[in-house]
């Protein structure tokens, strides 16, 4: 997993019929040094993260600003399905989800030098 | 697998319920020359690492073995799990 910012938002018509009515996000994961240390939630008093954008669907109604956790592979496509329906097999072709909105992030910067 | 260092913890009340009931980590990852390379990775724990503990990281369904080892454990939401905390290396 990893922590980002959603940043924006993707349309697409033409596609898989299994990811209709999934909501597509663009998120920007921080790098170390984009995160401040001992913040609360990254906001205007954090830097933007600079890392090359992910599409990622969205389970849970997160929008641009919102500091969230997506999950790759496998774990993607369990929360998606958790999603769709219950008990749905996690057959649908996504590799990336947001799983959680972030409240607060506690790092120690110092700790990865 | 990778290496990195513990460096925080992230909380999350807005979820899947598949998070639910896990500690998760900030770890930075650290190139081939042991240095932190910038990459951030959110990690589950079962280990009880503390910020400033070396780790390995796994992914995948190495990460589920993590949490529960077996074949029955792709219902798991989890895609990186704190393998091991590193006591040395040569």
């Amino acid at each position: 997993m990893f922590l980002g910012r959603v940043t924006g938002t993707v349309w697409s018509t033409v596609k898989w019929p299994q990811a209709k009515g999934l909501k597509l996000l663009l998120v920007r994961p921080y790098r170390l040094g984009d995160v401040a240390p001992g913040q609360v939630r990254a906001g205007a008093e954090a830097s933007e993260p600079t890392d090359d954008l992910v599409v990622c669907a969205d389970t849970l109604d997160a929008g641009p600003g919102d500091d969230v956790l997506v999950a790759f592979g496998h774990a993607a496509r369990v929360a998606v399905s958790e999603k769709l329906a219950p008990g749905a097999k996690p057959d649908v072709p996504i590799d990336a989800a947001v799983v959680a909105v972030v409240d607060r992030v506690e790092i120690d910067r110092e700790a990865g030098r | 697998m990778i290496r990195g260092t513990v460096v925080g913890q992230v909380w999350a009340t807005r979820k899947a319920r598949g998070l639910d009931g896990q500690t998760l980590l900030m770890i930075a990852a650290r190139d081939a020359d042991g240095n932190p390379s910038g990459r951030l990775v959110v990690a589950a724990d079962v280990l009880d690492a503390r910020v400033g503990d070396e780790v390995t990281v796994a992914f995948g369904s190495g990460a589920r073995n993590v949490l529960r080892p077996g074949a029955e454990n792709r219902d798991l939401l989890c895609d990186a799990a704190v393998a091991a905390i590193v006591e040395g290396e040569g």
